[in-house]
């Protein structure tokens, strides 16, 4: 059976007609070429380079970056795009998040004219990857303490420190570092071949294995002057870039659970178990009630939002409620969807477990799920619960 | 030069259709797409432009509903698009669905017409041969692959022992089957430039055209019978009998 998307609500009706056809473009590029190959790609754990090619000739890195070789299409479409890709697999659309919002959204934004055009005419065409060090072994959400510091040796920077949970760390040729230079957060572009730089890649992940996560080691890492991003201070930086990214997710879980529903709902119509269709029964019909009404919340959720950040109404409580929400619902619908195919739902045949061990990490990167509550408490009482040290 | 496509929307091949009262009910059609034949001529069409140069010119004839179709074409390369303005379109017989489009050719200066060997839903395979006997030109039918060549065009198609290739030259009309060629995927650039392209919208009256009446009326459309119910067998008393109806009636062993 050919994939159909649950649309419930006929969400993508408010969508325009570009943002359709760029729905319809990708839909086909996962259909045609990511999921006949994924499983294998999971197996092997690698992301193909055939998928960065064609990411790169549709033209949907960076997506609502404008300039610079870049897309310019609507933050709505760019949330269509990560939709469309996490229904193929959480890895490819943490490949084009990463490349877009987390690596050419910070070079566009706060990058010099010159970084600008160096670097982000080949990362929208593929040619070049990109990633984001962030993170750190000890300091995970908790940025702000981290250790990686940058000093000013007159002529050239000297980066020392680790990053760890690194996307596209080994594969790209760019890295966008953020680290403490005399104590303030900036953020520095790394290239592959910078002296004292290594990305040693991350090896048996239960989730994500279509994709490539990364340490980041800096020893006595020598860069340019002219590689620090000019134009932001502190934490700013890198929030900036994480809320693009998590706007992003909001949908590409949308996908994620979609994917999972189609393969519950059809499963269930061809499963006889005591001499019916196991979808003609009442625990199962219930089951994929809930999924179609949380589907559909979660749609609604992701479609206003983007149309809050193409109106520029949007503030970050509204993307961590969306991308808390969605991810959340959407690992429950694999579960259950897992339950729904029985042991079937255990094979690489299905997607449900691929899609659920994925979420699992969905769920805690680019701000845990906790996190995300505690910023939308803060913004309910004003109290900040991060830290006991007020 | 100028090359036309001539594109027909059909419903998708996995739209599910409906019949009311006695025709297929075009609302209950959830999705529309391009005929997969006219896909390979418009992906072969953008090929040869490809090669010599000249323009290519989308053309399509319908409600409003095929404009779709028309930035489709131009997200992946169509640089004029033409929609023919006709509601009405399922009430013409093929003779004047043949008028229509080559009154529409011949308006658009094209010299070379690329169309699929028929459309997904009527099948009728009429319009490439009649097209061509409009406007005087050349046709060639079940082509899977078109080149340039000296000055005019060699196109691929079956023959008896395999396939021969036809030489050609302006004016011509080749109709496609599924040949080695599929239809590319448009990119972002393609689809903003698509949004941006101008429809040219011209009515029946526009073209000069008296299409008379149509010379047949439809009584009524059906859908497919439903397939009889499968027999089913179980022990292995039952195996003779199995093995013969597979032998005598389904004739697979």
């Amino acid at each position: 059976m050919p994939y159909e998307a649950l649309d419930f609500y006929d969400v993508d009706s408010l969508l325009t007609e570009e943002e359709r056809m760029v729905r319809d473009m990708v839909r086909d590029f996962v259909d045609q070429d990511v999921i006949p190959n994924i499983e294998h790609a999971c197996r092997e754990g690698v992301f193909p380079d055939e998928w960065r090619v064609t990411l790169g000739e549709m033209g949907v890195l960076g997506a609502p970056l404008e300039g610079y070789g870049c897309p310019g299409l609507s933050y709505t479409a760019y949330g269509v795009i990560c939709r469309e890709l996490e229904r193929g697999d959480s890895g490819l659309r943490s490949f084009a998040s990463v490349q877009g919002s987390l690596a050419m959204y910070p070079i566009w934004d706060f990058g010099s004219e010159e970084q600008k055009q160096n670097y982000l005419p080949k990362m929208a065409s593929g040619e070049w990857i990109g990633c984001f060090g962030l993170t750190e072994p000890d300091y995970g959400s908790n940025p702000g303490d981290m250790i990686t510091k940058a000093e000013d040796m007159g002529d050239h920077y000297l980066l020392n420190g680790a990053k760890m949970w690194i996307t596209n760390g080994t594969i790209a040729q760019l890295a966008v570092v953020w680290a403490k230079l005399d104590g303030v957060i900036r953020g520095f572009i790394v290239e592959k071949d910078d002296p004292g730089f290594s990305a040693p890649e991350m090896k048996g992940k239960h989730s994500l294995k279509a994709s490539v996560t990364s340490e980041l080691v800096f020893q006595d890492c020598k860069i340019p002057k002219d590689r620090i991003l000019p134009g932001v201070k502190g934490l700013r930086g890198p929030f900036s870039c994480l809320n693009n990214a998590r706007y992003g997710i909001s949908w590409g879980a949308v996908g994620a659970a979609q994917a999972c529903f189609d393969s519950a709902k059809e499963y269930s119509l061809s499963r006889i178990q005591f001499t019916h269709p196991i979808a003609s029964y009442q625990l199962v019909q219930n089951k994929l009630a809930w999924m179609l009404r949380e589907i559909t919340k979660a749609q609604l959720l992701a479609y206003h939002l983007g149309q809050k950040k193409d109106a520029g109404t949007w503030i970050p409580e509204h993307i961590s409620l969306a991308k808390m929400n969605n991810v959340d619902i959407a690992l429950e619908i694999a579960r259950e969807a897992r339950d729904i195919h029985g042991a079937n739902g255990i094979l690489d045949e299905y997607c449900i477990m691929r899609h659920m061990a994925n979420l699992e990490s969905v769920k805690t990167y680019e701000g845990t799920h906790d996190i995300h509550n505690l910023i939308i408490g803060r913004h309910i009482t004003g109290i900040q619960s991060f830290t006991r040290e007020l | 030069m100028t090359i036309a496509v001539l594109l027909k929307q059909v419903p998708d091949t996995t739209a599910k259709i409906t019949v009311s009262n006695g025709r297929v009910d075009e609302n209950a059609v959830s999705k529309w797409s391009f005929s997969p034949y006219d896909e390979y001529a418009l992906e072969a069409a953008l090929q040869l432009k490809e090669s010599m140069g000249g323009e290519l010119v989308a053309i399509t004839a319908g409600p409003a509903r095929c404009e779709k179709l028309l930035r489709d074409a131009a997200a992946v390369g169509a640089d004029n698009l033409v929609h023919i303005s006709a509601e009405n379109i399922n009430d013409f017989d093929s003779t004047q669905m043949q008028k229509l489009l080559a009154a529409a050719v011949e308006k658009s200066g094209s010299s070379v017409v690329f169309c699929g060997k028929q459309a997904a839903d009527t099948n009728s395979g009429s319009t490439g041969p009649g097209v061509a006997e409009l406007i005087g030109a050349s046709c060639i039918t079940m082509v899977s692959e078109v080149i340039s060549d000296s000055g005019g065009y060699l196109a691929t198609r079956p023959s008896s022992s395999g396939h021969e290739k036809v030489a050609v030259s302006a004016p011509c009309v080749f109709a496609f089957d599924k040949g080695v060629v599929e239809m590319r995927r448009p990119n972002v650039r393609g689809i903003m430039m698509a949004k941006k392209k101008p429809i040219e919208t011209w009515s029946i009256e526009e073209l000069g055209l008296d299409l008379g009446t149509s010379g047949i009326s439809i009584d009524s459309h059906s859908p497919p019978a439903e397939k009889p119910p499968g027999q089913k067998f179980e022990g292995a008393d039952s195996v003779s009998t199995v093995v013969g109806k597979l032998r005598d009636e389904a004739n697979v062993i």
